[in-house]
């Protein structure tokens, strides 16, 4: 498949063309993407400051049921409303520099995610509460920290390179 | 996973072949004004845009979003085919058929862009 031909689809894709052309569809659709990724970077980045040794009192298990469902909830707000701004200049944004680290920073926080899910974190019974965090999650919730930031600021420099 | 690292960084590093239209693409220290007929207008999101006919030269004139224009007194009918149009603006650095438009004259009126 080609990619240029598929993306220049998508560019003409009813969605592309009313994204371009309406008024206030596009930033409509942006106050979309912003309120989901606060929602989203907001729960994650609550849960790995607990990892990281903050309110050692809360219980890490307790406090990862309250907030994840709200970042997978958080996914329906932010990917549509993505993929509907990319596919107005589906080939420009898919050269556009930021936008390509954004991609990888997002992958790699999926898996940094599911490492830490399928690792340490099932060992949580013996650190949930009133106890040093194992390193191994401290330098997962750092790194997810960091990756999110960088999520953001590529988001962000989209529209500046 | 290595190899989808090193995969990720190659693309990720690539050279853009086209970039979006932040105004740092833009040479701001070479200010110019162009006077043409419409030939063609967009007005979309993230930003419109007009291809300027000028003499010996077809410019592609980046203008601002849609709503701004709207909002300032620019509405779409101004920018229509066959309308006269001046742009000051700045050359894009790497496409020379391009031009991001500070402000625009349509007859009667002139617009801030920015």
């Amino acid at each position: 498949m080609d990619i240029e031909a598929l993306l220049g689809a998508l560019e003409h894709s009813p969605l592309a063309v009313a994204m371009r052309h309406s008024l206030w569809l596009y930033p409509i659709v942006e106050i979309v993407h912003i309120a989901g990724f606060v929602l989203l970077v907001g729960a994650v980045a609550m849960l790995d400051l607990r990892l990281l040794g903050f309110r050692p009192s809360t219980s890490v298990r307790a406090l990862s049921r309250s907030l994840l469902p709200w970042a997978w909830a958080a996914l329906l707000l932010v990917v549509p409303s993505g993929v509907a701004m990319f596919s107005t200049h589906a080939i420009e944004f898919a050269a556009n520099p930021a936008f390509r680290v954004k991609l990888v920073l997002l992958v790699a926080a999926g898996v940094n995610a599911a490492l830490f899910h399928n690792g340490v974190f099932r060992s949580v019974a013996s650190w949930d509460q009133h106890v040093r965090t194992p390193g191994a999650a401290k330098a997962s919730a750092a790194l997810s920290l960091l990756i999110w930031l960088g999520v953001i600021t590529c988001g962000r420099l989209i529209a500046y390179l | 996973m290595k190899h989808a690292i090193a995969l990720c960084a190659a693309l990720a590093l690539a050279p853009a072949a086209l970039a979006h239209h932040g105004w740092s693409e833009y040479d701001s220290g070479q200010v110019l004004t162009l006077t043409g007929k419409i030939i063609e207008s967009g007005y979309e999101h993230p930003h419109g845009h007009i291809r300027l006919e000028t003499p010996g030269k077809t410019w592609l004139v980046v203008l601002a979003p849609p709503t701004r224009m709207e909002n300032r007194g620019l509405p779409k009918e101004a920018l229509k085919a066959g309308n006269t149009a001046t742009v000051v603006g700045y050359p894009n650095r790497n496409k020379p058929e391009e031009l991001r438009a500070e402000r625009i004259s349509v007859p009667g009126k002139t617009i801030e862009l920015r």
